[in-house]
């Protein structure tokens, strides 16, 4: 970013890649065709053909990767400072996977070639499965949907199975105020009605409030824990009981595991379905917007309706056929991805995994705890955070003193960007006023930490000066503040100058 | 630390942590390992799959085999890009966002659409968002699905409709192509039909047909398309699609063992607002310099909860970056020059295949880079026994469809070369006159 901040007045930063290149450049080199040459009309009818190829850039490697990594010096990323984004732990990403994920053993594998041809990696998918089944004491794990949502989906849809089985369909999903918004979008796609259930002044979900709500049409509770204020649920226990004397399974949205592992497993809480995220906790980078995975886990029972196929192992086949893909689940809910979910997440997940072991493990979300409380003690005296006591992997500050004297909390992760930090999640939860949800993460240093807390004090001092200077910002970025509102009405989303 | 927080002993934060839900023992984990471990375990892992290269693979079937140009990988592997998190502050993410918006663009050029999003997890899932968002602008409850969509989309498909009120009706197929003439007798005002061109067997479907056939009753078309083979036959837009997905693996991105994939969907201007996903659009910045920023937010989940579009939120941003790349690199010369030499050794492929007694192609009409190939024996066997030359002959279609049970899906790319398509050919026949013989 150093090159490009402060680049001042061009009116772009960089050229779209259309506006770059020449017309007729031959592009990347094939290798040579040793077979008869069919043109498209010696192929298909005339009617089938197309009469002018895709308008493609016309530039050369060079100019391509040059473009590019000018683009991607306008990022700001985790390897290069703190990104306390609340509720996306976003941790360091150890090269290590990168590097394994990589190898040609699990990049150059088609999805449709024998079992027998892939033991190496259906091996990885069981044991990462076990490993997970493990740390959330969840009887089984299914690593097929390929994002936090579409473990949720899953999850939601394997409430349903069950509740069919049962012969009491049901038709409402309860989620506290709290929650994220994937929570109501994913529970109203598997067709049930949302039923919001408010917090109480702690923070913390209202039992009464709770008990008021669940009853006998409930298919299921969506929780947080800890929840998005960055507490832990302590009533959960009650919590799960008053649902399950309702019939009502228990999901837990996993997207706060980085709090809890090995220090409180959901299964033994009494969390009935529950999802993982692998690019939050287990260390897979988010590549500015994904690929995720959302494996997702269940008590004994449920494991019947897993998406199909499960990746098994059997010790009683014979040598080199022992891991197999098992498609033959008549009560699965089916497929939720083509295939068997984001694989190379996966395999970086696993490694993470082992590189820990278990008691690293524990140690990554006790520091993550630990390094949560510190800078939330750290900045209290700065600004009101939203519940007092300790925190866990996060929490919330509110901007409405600042507010008041005219810096909103937009203004304020404006202003951090200009001292080179990611901002935290603003306005989430919605149950804060002017929310800034902040997750350092373990792999944070003290000195890191320090950095930031720097930045927010000085952030306060200016609000005591000059709350308007705030409106500015930011002012260190290759861009300005940027218009929205325009964005969303003069809506222009493809590049069409120059056609 | 402790200190500074107020606390003497790590314990103390975990406060609100009730005793009894406490967990009492270590985890059954193995490790710590170190990265020397670690490498040796993941790479002993590797070693027990057979992938291209040491596998001769004619699998494809919406996964494919292609090269992809090294500089495709070192920009993806940049950390300012493999490890930034979604955009959401617009200020410090132009990268990600200008990136993805070429991304929209191109996708938008290569199917004749005005708008495409910032993609969706795989092909198989667009669909399912895309049967979904045509439900919701058709207010509709049917969705109609041919037998020649992959059985891929068609599983995930059915889940996701698993709880809608909207029925799934399967159309026939006649010869391996949809049969337009029941198709128009069965679409209904309203119902969502989903086409997928080249097909589930790599034949080209009667694309004129079928959209006339839905037009005239009011229905929506959705195109499901294979991106390379845009760059010879003619984009869905041409024939009345409304919506269009597909799979963008075939654009820069590894096989993966089927994950990381990447779904897209473009579709008219009208219909921009009801599409899931992100979208990235361009705006001005405080002093009027141009710039991007994720925009018509009030579609989706974080802001309109129950009532987005859809659920999605992380989605492939890494792929749909490889995939702008991919195709910047290739360009529109290497492009179309991509889709000719797979669709010439396609061809090649047939003819070299059926030379050989008792090997026919199962269906006529045309193909792109992928047919079905006729055996005496179940591909099940076919494919097993030739495990033991190194060759994957391709997907079991029996596996489509069970009457396809000695039918292989054979599908090439530009990486197959004329010996290695000889190969199979003479491998194939081998087995098929042995057989014969016995």
């Amino acid at each position: 970013m150093s090159q490009t901040a402060r680049r001042g007045s061009s009116a772009v930063l960089e050229p779209t890649i259309f506006e770059l290149g020449v017309p007729g450049h031959p592009g990347h080199a094939l290798p040579r065709l040793d077979v008869p040459r069919l043109e498209p009309q010696d192929l298909f009818d005339a009617d089938d053909v197309r009469d002018e190829p895709p308008a493609l850039p016309e530039v050369s490697e060079p100019e391509v990767v040059r473009h590019f990594t000018r683009l991607a010096e306008l990022n700001h990323h985790v390897d290069r400072a703190i990104y306390p984004l609340g509720s996306c732990t976003m941790k360091y990403n150890p090269k290590v996977n990168e590097e394994l994920a990589s190898l040609l053993g699990f990049t150059g594998l088609h999805p449709d070639i024998e079992d027998a041809d892939c033991q190496g990696a259906i091996e990885l998918l069981v044991e990462l499965s076990n490993h997970l089944s493990e740390l959330s004491g969840m009887a089984a794990v299914t690593l097929q949907p390929p994002a936090g949502a579409s473990g949720e989906l899953t999850g939601m849809l394997i409430a349903r199975a069950w509740h069919t089985a049962q012969g009491d369909p049901r038709t409402k999903v309860v989620v506290p105020d709290s929650a994220h918004g994937t929570n109501p979008a994913s529970l109203t796609l598997a067709g049930y009605d949302a039923v919001e259930t408010a917090s109480g002044d702690d923070g913390r979900i209202d039992v009464d409030a709770f008990r008021e709500v669940v009853d006998d049409s409930t298919a299921a509770v969506m929780i947080t824990n800890p929840n998005t204020l960055g507490i832990f649920e302590s009533r959960i226990a009650e919590i799960i009981a008053i649902a399950h004397e309702h019939g009502a399974l228990v999901y837990l949205d996993g997207a706060n595991l980085n709090a809890c592992m090995g220090i409180v497993r959901p299964g033994d809480v009494g969390f009935d379905i529950m999802h993982f995220n692998l690019h939050k906790t287990f260390s897979a980078p988010h590549g500015g917007g994904g690929p995720g995975s959302g494996p997702v886990g269940v008590r004994a029972g449920l494991e019947p309706y897993l998406p199909t196929p499960v990746p098994s192992h059997d010790a009683s086949r014979p040598a080199g056929l022992k891991y197999f893909m098992d498609r033959d689940r008549p009560e699965s809910i089916g497929a939720v991805h083509g295939y068997y979910g984001n694989f190379l997440v996966m395999v970086k997940a696993y490694a993470y995994i082992l590189s820990n072991g278990g008691d690293g493990l524990r140690r990554v979300s006790e520091d993550a705890v630990l390094n949560a409380n510190y800078l939330k003690a750290k900045l209290a005296p700065y600004f009101d955070v939203s519940h007092d006591g300790v925190c866990q992997h996060e929490f919330v500050l509110s901007a409405s003193r600042p507010k008041a004297l005219g810096a909103r909390a937009l203004d304020i992760a404006k202003r951090l960007l200009d001292h080179g930090i990611h901002a935290p999640t603003v306005y989430f939860p919605l149950i804060v006023s002017e929310a800034l949800m902040i997750e350092p993460t373990e792999t944070e240093s003290r000195r890191s930490l320090d950095s930031f807390v720097e930045a927010m004090r000085s952030i306060a001092e200016e609000i005591e000066d000059d709350a308007e200077a705030l409106h500015r910002a930011p002012e260190c970025t290759p861009v300005g503040r940027l218009d929205e509102s325009k964005a969303a009405k003069e809506l222009d989303v493809v590049w069409e100058n120059g056609d | 630390m402790l200190r500074e927080i107020g606390v003497e002993r790590f314990d103390d934060l975990l406060e609100g942590v009730p005793e009894e839900l406490r967990s009492t023992r270590s985890l059954d984990i193995p490790g710590p390992l170190s990265e020397e471990e670690v490498s040796r375990r993941l790479t002993e892992l590797a070693a027990r799959n057979r992938p291209r290269g040491v596998l001769l693979s004619f699998a494809g079937g919406g996964v494919y085999d292609h090269h992809v140009p090294a500089a495709v990988r070192a920009i993806t592997s940049m950390p300012q890009f493999y490890t930034a998190y979604t955009p959401y502050q617009a200020e410090v993410s132009q990268g990600t966002l200008q990136s993805i918006y070429e991304f929209q663009t191109m996708i938008a050029r290569l199917t004749g659409l005005d708008v495409a999003n910032a993609s969706l997890y795989d092909g198989a899932t667009a669909a399912a968002e895309a049967a979904l968002m045509g439900l919701g602008i058709t207010r509709g409850q049917r969705v109609l699905v041919p037998s020649t969509v992959a059985p891929s989309v068609r599983r995930v498909l059915r889940t996701y409709l698993t709880s809608s009120a909207a029925e799934l009706i399967e159309v026939p197929s006649v010869d391996g192509r949809v049969d337009a003439g029941a198709l128009e007798k069965t679409v209904q005002e309203k119902d969502v039909v989903i086409l997928q061109h080249p097909n589930a067997f790599g034949l080209l479907e009667p694309t004129a047909d079928v959209g006339a056939a839905v037009e005239k009753r009011g229905g929506l078309l959705i195109a499901s398309v294979d991106p390379l083979s845009l760059a010879v036959l003619k984009p869905p837009s041409e024939y009345g699609s409304a919506i269009s997905v597909g799979e963008g693996q075939s654009l820069g991105l590894a096989q993966a063992y089927g994950g990381p994939l990447l779904g897209f969907l473009a579709t008219t201007r009208k219909h921009v607002r009801r599409m899931p996903g992100r979208i990235i659009g361009a705006t001005v910045d405080s002093q009027g310099r141009r710039g991007y920023v994720m925009t018509l937010q009030t579609r989706e989940q974080h802001i309109r909860r129950a009532k987005a579009t859809s659920n999605i939120c992380t989605n492939q941003g890494l792929m749909a970056l490889a995939a702008a790349v991919h195709m910047s690199l290739l360009g529109k010369h290497g492009f179309r020059e991509t889709a000719v030499h797979v669709a010439s050794r396609a061809r090649y492929a047939a003819d070299a295949i059926t030379a050989h007694d008792g090997l026919s192609l199962r269906f006529d009409g045309s193909f792109f880079r992928e047919f079905v190939v006729e055996t005496p024996i179940p591909a099940a066997v076919v494919r097993s026994e030739l495990r033991g030359a190194g060759i994957c002959p391709g997907i079991d279609c029996g596996a489509i469809h069970p009457t396809l049970d000695r039918c292989l899906l054979v599908s090439v790319t530009e990486r197959h070369t004329k010996d290695d398509i000889d190969q199979l050919a003479a491998a194939l026949g081998a087995m098929v006159s042995e057989r014969g013989s016995s």
